[in-house]
């Protein structure tokens, strides 16, 4: 830092001088570091007169004429500011010291900000230097690994992949459990369409006491995003820009073309003779299986995923101004061409954000930003889609590797539920969707210090959301194969849903610091008081257009739409969202000493009857500098700071969708009656008017500590969090309604976190950092209200392996629950094989796994008799939990290191004692009812149970059977049932540590620079996703495919595969 | 500005729901509120409701139909098998879901509800058009419940739109819901028109008249019949609904619609053909039918003849999932029309030629019905799920032979022949007849008989038969004896020794069409000319093993399925299958 910081200040030194007033005396001197090195560019300024200053030079040296008896002022960004009286002196030298741990640097809560060293609850930063060192696309994938008890989970690797965000675990069951963002004060849905560049800092509210000022909404946390602001002085240019290569990080093997042709005959003899026929209706005879040796195969990963992406970025940073102005623009544009075949990315950002200050008391602010985001192509996989069977990624590993002619999608099942085999490309084209999301958000605010220590505030905002959304269904989907009625079946269809979304907020507040109540420095006080207003009204207009022409492609059927038959037409308008709140906040200390923060607020919701609308949520906080206390004198030459914090707070919860309280009709387009387009019907969600507030209570213990003069500090922390009243989406089938929202039930999540920052060597030329976070959370279920335990079902396989999650009570959520794997079923288990019945026959004794299995013979796999039935038979009750998609810790660290001008940092993120549930190994492995599925590596000739004699019938010979399969280790992949078989054997642990970011870069000197009035330029090469250490088999263990509902996290099915990345940008400022 | 935050008091947190319509507004104005009616339907269609589960699986194992190709050695599957087999567990994992016939049965029956309510309250019943559209949700809703009492025997009775107090709700005995349907259905029957008495009436897709009252008389002779209950089998004790109170009804009401409805017999055949080629006019056989669009129910799909490929006649390879039993073809007269129409020994090949499939003989163990055919259909099937055929919940032969079954009971053989006669005469030569009424008018008990006999001939493949001899109290006793009659079949033995053991078989010269020698009985010379052969009868074919499959627990003792877990567990303690 400070090389670069007397570097940096260089020009300006040389270019700049300030105004000076008339004086008596002119003081000169020297500024320097604790190091003894000079400070460069550090302020000095005449306090009570901002006027009059001027900065130190090359040298360190500065040169004011002041009145003799004033207060010089010294600062300098990163240290501690210093005044020192001039007393008549004409020669002050002064040493100014780093920032013990940034204490004085100030911190964005709710509605204000206070000083770090002030700080009663449990808040974690990331600040724009964080940000700036590595490119990301947006603020969320900054946050990755950076901040303890903040967990964030890229949940596959499409461009516009969504980033699970959990800060300390989440209460809610059913619900969403994403923590309230908030842009510059405005509360939005999302802030991945925010550029890192354009983001001053970040906040993440974790504890009640920080959360309660933001009262309904803040139980899961609050991340506070603060944009980049003008700053006074020279106008400052700042342009960055990076190009990167990306290729997919991991592929899976697949059976080579003469195993496939082999495996595929041995599947077809299994299944029976009519499947043999039509075998050699696509592969010859089995004597003619050579033909396949050696043969070419299409790699069709490579062919789906293997293109190599691009990604250009690039952004403007204007700001600066005056005491009286100051403004800040941005422009950032970035273009993404994904690995996937048709995918791609673009966005574009504006904003520009003006602070006026047209009277001395007075503060007048505007901003506005505004994005546009395009994203094409349909990912490997729709997550809410009803129908959501056309899985990209799937194909790309199962479908055939060598041409096959006159296959299509019927070939080897009769049964097309799930979508059998389809060409990965034409799947991808047949399922094209074409999104555009346009945000702007405007707001202005208005200050007024009416007299000393007394501000009134207020805010006004809107917030425009545009959401653009065409979807197509080509010839080979399940949609058009079953949802059209029968004259548009089977011809292409096209989805265009539009939403609009207007939010308005009004915010008013009124502080007050009652410094002058109280005589003296000790005692400080200050009361806010606010009032909001927030309106959010929405409209989504779904047009769903069927039969189109065959020959009509995705932007076809988008431009053309009127060459289709309407399906829906529905204007949805949304019941509006309002929300009325009140809140207050008093800080008080002692001396800095003794902290005291109470909060209240109170929310009236309109999701929520009369009655029910209101919900009031307090909470304090104290905290105690025990590093201020005299007894602690003797500990300051190594203790810095001391702090330790306790909270206690509720928080509240409305995430409903809006109107629940009413019963309602609703109308809806339909293709099941005859004769009728459309029916009304109640929702299937049943009305409940008695619905109020959820709650969570916090409770956070912290302790702030910085030692070694500022060069070591952290944070431990440790907290319990109930939630009650839980607003669930409640199962009732049978009543008449799916689903009715509820206040039943309470969960708990307790955790320990702890971060640290240790600057190892700062010196001149070289320095290195080291920081590292960690959190520990676990969830337990402490109610379900009525119930004790519930199932819920991934659907990936349609309803073969019904409940695959299980919800109970004294558990948590994200609980699988399947089979336990007993290996395979060998020759020695079996009696022997009966010609008469054509079946072998078990050992007394062998777990009998024919009721979920099928017909048993030797290489079957076999499951596990759990709950020990005395018939040794396995059934529905031999499933149990068999894994946890809940990690034990998260967390990451950072090591940065600079010298000569080269900078280098390595960012690491990891995840310890969470499962996945591979349903790709599953399905990749196990050919259920289909035919002519390829399968992975895993289930290569010598690794699979072989059946198959040489001359090409199924071996049924004792001996021959073992002696064929002495070296196999893996079981058939033929399961008699044809289904699909959730066993713990496709739970994996998904413990990972990754090397996020791997970043070297190079300032060039000042000196070659300063003829170009360049400021300062960085070359620098970033690797992503350098390296992830995991015994996980699949694409990559971080993960979560089925989002459908919370219910169900950490399934990797046919996630759109992440990428390895390769950057090289430059900062450059002016 | 802190005084206009003020001003803003909680009323302005009133949301309401824009795009959604409130009860006065739908259920006074005819167009919506038919809207509304359709909502019942919709329930019908949904995946797991009568489209999916209900219809395939609810009628099966009888002494006449079973769920083809069943493996004895996967048969404890927790699934499909043990649904028919009468040993379901409520964890079955065809229906233990809560998107299952049972949630969207009770799903129609709240839309039934809010219905009845919206137009009782806001529409004006003197109008004939508001009038009908109450009729049908009475009357839907009393197919809903028939048809869960059939299944569940007691299960709750929701009668009104649900309310915080009546989420849950324990069984109600199926007396209370079969007297509740009763008095519904005579205040629906005055609602609703006659077949054809007015336009929406002309289609058998709608509720008329006919269908009321037979639906009455239907759920009068169930109500009057046994079935199992706590204390073992029995019929009601309740004194509304005795026998002779009930057959009665029947009889009133099958005589009414005979007399007045306007609907004829046709000729058997043509009752199917109609309903596979999507006619829907009313004044026929048919008296009501569920509704499918042409993409949706799994009608064909369970109960047609088998295409194993896509085909010149369906692009949806399915069919053949549920068949008669073995025996049922050889029980026939031979000059019965019925026969051929029932049961059928062939499905379409795999292979194709030019595109077009042929008929290909299937197994003695697997016959395919032949009353629901995609060869039929005046249009392709695309849909990979569904067929669209409508279900045909109720005939006119029902009607008759239910009127002479009352009336056996309440008067006298010779009072009801006239009502079984017409169904024969359509079925077999004049002569057959003859002999076969005065066998049957011998007495009331031959009588019985005949009809016990003759519903079987007239409805295998229509999920009626379970229902009947639940009601008749002979589900074991029958069931037994077809295990008997498939065990003599395999064997050759018995009414089933002048059978051959090989079928002989040639496709016609339409190069689609199999014709058989060896289906008859007799049929054991020398085949003719140019015929193929294959062993279609030994005890390989149809192995014991399999026929002792037929049903797994005593069916007396298993009438009912079990409520699936998940609404046990959702019931809040108040259901219970103990």
């Amino acid at each position: 830092m400070k090389n670069m910081r007397n570097a940096l200040l260089f020009i300006l030194v040389a270019t700049i001088s300030l105004g000076i007033s008339a004086q008596n005396v002119t003081v000169k001197g020297t500024v320097t570091d604790k190091t003894g090195e000079t400070v460069i560019g550090a302020s000095v300024v005449q306090k009570g007169n901002s006027g009059n200053g001027t900065i130190t030079d090359i040298d360190g040296n500065f040169s004011l004429t002041v009145p003799a008896n004033a207060t010089l002022v010294f600062s300098y960004v990163g240290m501690t500011t210093q005044e020192v009286a001039v007393k008549g002196q004409k020669t002050l030298n002064v040493v100014l010291s780093d920032d013990a741990q940034a204490l004085e640097e100030v911190v964005v809560i709710g509605y204000g900000a206070v000083k770090r060293k002030d700080l009663t609850g449990s808040v974690a930063t990331v600040n724009s230097e964080t940000l700036a060192a590595v490119p990301v696309a947006s603020a969320t994938e900054a946050l990755t690994g950076k901040m303890a008890g903040v967990q964030i989970t890229t949940t596959e690797g499409s461009p516009d992949a969504e980033l699970k965000i959990r800060v300390r675990g989440g209460g809610s069951i059913s619900q969403s459990n994403e923590p309230l963002f908030i842009v510059d004060g405005f509360p939005v849905e999302s802030i991945s369409d925010i550029p890192a560049a354009d983001i001053e800092d970040m906040t993440v509210l974790k504890d009640a006491s920080s959360t309660a000022i933001y009262g309904s909404r803040g139980a899961n946390g609050v991340i506070l995003v603060t944009t980049k602001s003008g700053k006074e002085g020279k106008i400052s240019v700042n342009y960055n820009t990076y190009y990167s290569w990306k290729k997919i990080a991991k592929t899976l093997d697949v059976l080579s073309a003469a195993d496939y042709a082999t495996w595929q005959y041995e599947l077809a003899q299994l299944k029976g003779s009519s499947y043999v026929a039509s075998y050699e209706k696509f592969f010859g005879s089995y004597t003619d299986l050579d033909l396949y040796d050696n043969i070419a195969t299409n790699d069709w990963q490579n062919l789906t995923f293997g293109r190599t992406g691009h990604t250009f970025n690039h952004s403007l940073n204007i700001n600066g101004g005056s005491d009286k102005i100051k403004y800040a623009f941005s422009y950032n544009h970035m273009n993404d061409k994904a690995i996937m075949e048709g995918s791609s990315y673009k966005r574009d950002n504006f904003s520009l954000k003006l602070n006026t200050k047209p009277a001395k008391n007075v503060t007048l602010d505007f901003q506005a930003r505004y994005s546009d985001t395009d994203i094409n192509g349909g990912g490997a996989n729709d997550v809410s889609s009803t129908y959501d069977s056309d899985k990209r990624l799937k194909y790309s590993v199962i479908y055939t590797p060598i041409p096959l002619a006159n296959l299509d999608s019927s070939s080897g099942s009769a049964d097309d539920d799930l979508g059998n085999l389809y060409h990965p490309l034409t799947s991808i084209s047949d399922n094209d969707r074409m999104q555009e999301r346009k945000t702007l958000n405007i707001a202005g605010g208005f200050g007024w210090e009416i007299f000393k220590n007394f501000k009134i505030k207020a805010e006004v905002g809107y917030d425009d959301y545009r959401n653009n959304d065409q979807r197509f269904w080509g010839l080979t989907t399940y949609y058009i194969k079953n949802v059209p009625s029968k004259d548009n079946q089977k011809k292409p269809a096209a989805q265009l849903a539009n939403t609009n979304r207007h939010k308005f907020r009004s915010t008013n507040t009124v502080s007050y610091d009652f410094s002058k109540l109280f005589k003296g420095d000790s005692h400080h006080l200050n009361a806010m008081i606010g009032h909001e207003w927030v309106i959010s009204k929405s409209t989504v207009q779904t047009n769903v257009i069927h039969g189109f022409p065959e020959s009509f492609t995705a932007s076809d059927a988008w431009k053309y739409s009127s060459q289709g038959k309407p399906f829906t037409i529905d204007n949805y308008i949304n019941p509006d969202e309002k929300l009325l709140s009140y809140f207050g906040r008093v800080n008080y200390d002692f001396e800095s000493k003794y902290l005291l923060s109470v909060t209240f607020r109170a929310d009236g919701s309109s999701k929520f009857s009369s009655g029910n609308q209101w919900g009031y949520f307090p909470s304090a906080a104290v905290a105690w500098r025990v590093s201020s206390e005299p007894f602690m004198e003797s500990a300051k030459n190594w203790l810095d700071d001391l702090k330790l914090r306790v909270s206690y707070g509720t928080a509240g919860n409305n995430n409903i969708p809006p109107g629940q309280m009413n019963l309602n009709y609703k109308s809806s387009a339909t293709s099941w009656i005859n004769g009728f387009d459309s029916y009304w019907s109640a929702s299937k969600i049943m009305p409940n008017s008695d619905l109020k507030w959820e709650t969570t209570i916090t409770r956070n213990v912290g302790m702030d500590f910085t030692v070694l003069g500022g060069k070591l500090n952290g944070t431990v922390e440790a907290y319990l969090n109930t939630t009650k009243d839980l607003l669930i989406q409640f199962p009732v089938a049978g009543t008449g309604y799916d689903y009715q929202y509820r206040n039943m039930g309470k969960t708990q999540n307790k955790g320990i976190e702890a971060s640290i920052n240790w600057t190892i060597l700062d010196k001149k030329n070289f320095g290195l950092s080291f920081s590292a976070n960690i959190g520990f959370n676990k969830n337990e279920i402490k109610d379900l209200g009525i119930m004790n335990d519930f199932g819920e079902e991934t659907y990936w396989a349609s309803s073969e392996i019904g409940y695959d999650f299980w919800i109970a009570k004294g558990s948590s959520v994200g609980r699988m629950y399947g089979y336990r794997s007993a290996g395979r079923y060998e020759v020695s288990d079996f009696t022997g094989y009966d010609e008469t019945t054509k079946s072998w026959k078990l050992k007394d004794g062998v777990v009998d796994g024919t009721a979920v299995l099928g017909k048993l013979r030797p290489g079957t796999m076999k499951l596990a008799n759990v709950d020990g039935s005395a018939d040794n038979k396995v059934t529905l009750a031999d499933r149990e939990i068999i894994g946890d998609a809940n990690p034990v810790h998260t967390g990451g660290f950072s090591i940065n290191a600079r010298a000569y001008g080269f900078d280098l940092s390595a960012n690491f993120n990891w995840s310890y004692g969470n499962d996945v549930y591979n349903a790709n190994k599953m399905e990749f492995t196990n050919p259920g009812k289909y035919q002519y599925r390829n399968m992975i590596g895993e289930m290569a000739a010598g690794k699979r149970w072989n059946n198959l004699n040489a001359d090409g019938t199924i071996c049924n010979d004792p001996a021959q059977l073992a002696a064929m399969n002495a070296n196999t280790t893996m079981w058939s992949p033929y399961v008699n049932s044809e289904k699909m078989i959730f066993s713990d054997w496709a739970v994996e642990d998904a413990s990972f540590l990754r090397l996020n970011t791997l970043t070297l870069g190079y300032t060039l000197p000042k000196s070659l620079l300063s003829k170009a009035h360049i400021q300062n330029l960085r070359l620098y090469v970033t690797a992503y996703n350098v390296f992830c250490l995991t015994n996980y088999s699949g694409y990559d263990p971080e993960v979560s495919t089925i989002r459908r509902t919370n219910l169900t996290p950490g399934v990797d099915y046919s996630a759109y595969p992440k990428s390895r990345q390769f950057v090289v940008g430059l900062n450059l400022n002016f | 500005m802190l005084s206009l935050a003020g001003a803003m008091t909680s009323c302005d947190l009133e949301a309401p729901s824009v795009s959604a319509m409130e009860e006065p507004n739908l259920f006074s104005v005819r167009d919506l509120a038919e809207g509304a009616v359709m909502g019942i339907h919709q329930s019908f269609g949904e995946t797991n409701s009568y489209r999916g589960r209900f219809l395939p699986y609810y009628g099966i194992n009888t002494d006449l139909e079973w769920i083809n190709n069943i493996d004895p050695a996967k048969i404890a599957d927790d699934g499909k098998y043990e649904l028919c087999t009468y040993a379901t567990r409520p964890t079955n994992s065809q229906m233990n879901t809560d998107n299952n016939a049972w949630a969207k049965f009770y799903e129609g029956i709240e839309r039934a509800n809010l219905c009845i309510r919206g137009l009782r309250t806001y529409a004006d019943l003197t109008n004939p058009d508001f009038s009908q559209l109450l009729g049908e949700a009475i009357t839907l809703r009393a197919v809903l419940y028939l048809d869960l009492v059939k299944g569940w025997g007691d299960v709750p009775g929701r009668f009104e739109p649900n309310s915080s107090e009546t989420v849950y709700l324990p069984r109600m005995d199926r007396d209370s819901i079969y007297i509740r349907l009763l008095n519904d259905l005579k205040e629906a029957s005055d609602m609703v028109s006659w077949p054809n008495g007015s336009t929406v009436t002309k289609s058998t897709e709608r509720i008329n008249k006919a269908f009321v009252k037979g639906l009455r008389a239907r759920i009068a002779l169930y109500a009057a019949g046994y079935s199992q209950r706590a204390d073992g089998i029995r019929r009601s004790n309740s004194p509304e609904l005795t026998v002779d109170k009930m057959y009665a009804i029947a009889k009133e009401e099958c005589i009414d619609i005979i007399n007045n409805s306007g609907c004829v017999l046709g000729n058997f055949i043509d009752n199917f053909k109609k309903l596979c080629q999507d006619n829907t006019t009313a004044g026929g056989e048919s008296l009501w039918e569920v509704p499918f669009s042409a993409g949706r129910g799994r009608v064909l799909y369970t109960f047609g003849v088998k295409h194993k490929a896509k085909d010149q006649y369906t692009e949806q390879a399915q069919g053949g999932i549920n068949g008669p039993l073995p025996y049922l073809f050889y029980d026939y007269d031979v000059e019965d029309v019925r026969r051929d129409i029932t049961c059928v020994p062939y499905e379409w090949s795999s292979n194709l030629v030019n595109g077009k499939a042929k008929q290909e003989v299937r197994s003695l163990k697997s016959w395919c019905f032949g009353k629901l055919r995609y060869e039929w259909m005046n249009r392709i099937v695309t849909s990979t799920n569904d067929d669209g055929v409508n279900w045909q919940y109720m005939r006119l032969a029902d009607v008759y032979l239910m009127a002479a079954e009352a009336i056996n009971e309440l008067e006298s053989p010779a009072a009801a022949a006239p009502y079984l006669k017409p169904i024969l005469e359509r079925a077999l030569p004049a002569a057959k007849v003859s002999a076969y009424m005065t066998k049957a008018t011998a007495n009331k008990e031959a009588f019985f008989n005949a009809i016990v006999e003759q519903r079987g001939f007239e409805f295998a493949g229509e999920s009626l038969r379970k229902a009947d001899l639940i009601r008749w109290n002979l589900l074991k006793t029958k069931m037994d004896e077809a295990k008997e009659k498939m065990k003599q079949l395999a064997r050759r033995e018995g009414a089933y020794a002048d059978l051959p053991e090989k079928l002989y078989y040639k496709i016609d010269k339409d190069e689609e069409t199999l014709l058989f020698y060896g289906l008859n009985h007799g049929e054991t010379g020398n085949a003719p000319a140019g015929y193929e052969s294959v062993t279609w009868i030994n005890t390989e074919k149809l192995t014991d093993e399999l026929i002792n499959s037929l049903y797994q627990k005593n069916p007396d003792e298993n009438q009912f399925w079990p409520i699936w877990q998940t609404f046990i567990d959702n019931s809040n303690g108040m259901l219970s299958n103990d």
